[in-house]
């Protein structure tokens, strides 16, 4: 393993939190957490219909949490669709985290990662296109919302 | 994979949120510090390349958020951990306090129960300290874990706190396996000797 977006989940927690939130939804209980809990386990699946789910639930959350709860979403929205090598949303998502707080490491590195694999696969110079279509009204505004802060 | 590589270890970075373990690792990785490092969120991945006595030792280390909201999610990640550091703030009594709850998760969730632990009290740089190095040192000794106190901003342990780690881990028989590719290179004997070395069985202070 060499990158965040190499890590895979075990089958264990999948199951564990997959049940979790279908038993929560069958009985109407589904918090942010269950819900958040069982995206982070489907976006570092192995397969890729998991990772869309995931990504599915991350954006559903992303609309009604509270901003760090959105940072969250945010960062895993943009390993998710990295996975799924849509590249350019992902990276579209690190440019939303980084306008709110550029100095942070840990998604620069992942900036960079999803650079590193789009040139791997021939596809530079694509991002920036893809990346500045990006467009997200709650996440846009979750960025002007914490930058006027 | 590299051919020099002696094995890949994975080590896990634990505590309470702000104590600076995300602060600690990049001093590690990449010697520098940030006054302003961002809370980690769920958990960052680093990768170096380290020589411990002669030998090249590849560190995976996972850095947990210490935050609440990810508490659950991270167990999962002491699975197959060679060695694990409980981080906490000698200005926070708080987090000296909640050491026990996250050496009860350290003890439920590693895989490998000869895990080699290792406790740091941080923040040794600033005034104000809230616990003594000897109440450290007591709750290490209780744990049977290396101690050490350092300082991510000033540099002060932070190199020497890894590298005790990897040689304790390297020193632990059957913890750890050559990686499949560096095995021609490494004698039955070397192991052996790396297996006799192994004399340290409790705590161990390190200044």
């Amino acid at each position: 393993m060499e990158d965040v977006l190499d890590e895979s989940v075990s089958e264990e927690d999948l199951r564990k939190f997959e049940r979790r939130y279908h038993d929560s939804l069958a009985q109407g209980t589904v918090t942010h957490v269950i819900q958040f809990e069982y995206a982070w386990c489907l976006i570092r699946s192995k397969y890729p219909t998991d990772v869309k789910r995931g990504i599915f639930l991350l954006e559903d959350l992303s609309k009604g949490e509270n901003e760090s709860g959105k940072r969250d979403c945010i960062y895993y929205l943009a390993i998710g669709n990295a996975k799924i090598k849509e590249y350019s949303k992902a990276l579209g998502y690190t440019k939303v985290l980084l306008q709110v707080e550029p100095g942070n490491r840990q998604v620069q590195t992942l900036k960079h990662t999803i650079e590193k694999r789009m040139e791997r696969e021939g596809l530079k110079g694509m991002a920036i296109i893809g990346g500045a279509a990006l467009a997200l009204g709650s996440l846009i505004g979750f960025g002007v919302a914490l930058a006027r802060k | 994979m590299d051919p020099s590589v002696l094995t890949t270890l994975k080590i896990l970075i634990t505590g309470e949120s702000g104590v600076g373990k995300s602060s600690l690792l990049l001093r590690f990785t990449d010697d520098t510090f940030d006054n302003e490092q961002a809370a980690t969120i769920g958990v960052d991945f680093k990768v170096k390349l380290i020589n411990v006595d002669g030998n090249n030792v590849k560190l995976a280390i996972w850095d947990t958020a210490g935050q609440e909201r990810f508490r659950t999610l991270t167990p999962s990640y002491y699975r197959n951990a060679q060695g694990a550091i409980l981080v906490y703030d000698v200005c926070s009594r708080q987090s000296f306090s909640r050491l026990d709850a996250w050496f009860d998760e350290l003890e439920t969730y590693a895989t490998n129960t000869n895990i080699v632990k290792m406790l740091i009290g941080n923040k040794i740089d600033k005034d104000r300290r809230e616990v003594s190095r000897e109440e450290g040192l007591k709750f290490a000794k209780k744990h049977s874990m290396l101690f050490i106190e350092a300082s991510a901003k000033t540099k002060d342990g932070v190199q020497m706190a890894f590298e005790e780690l990897v040689q304790k881990i390297i020193q632990t028989p059957g913890l750890w396996e050559a990686d499949a590719t560096s095995q021609r290179g490494l004698s039955l004997s070397d192991k052996t000797e790396a297996g006799q070395s192994w004399s340290c069985s409790g705590y161990c202070s390190m200044v």
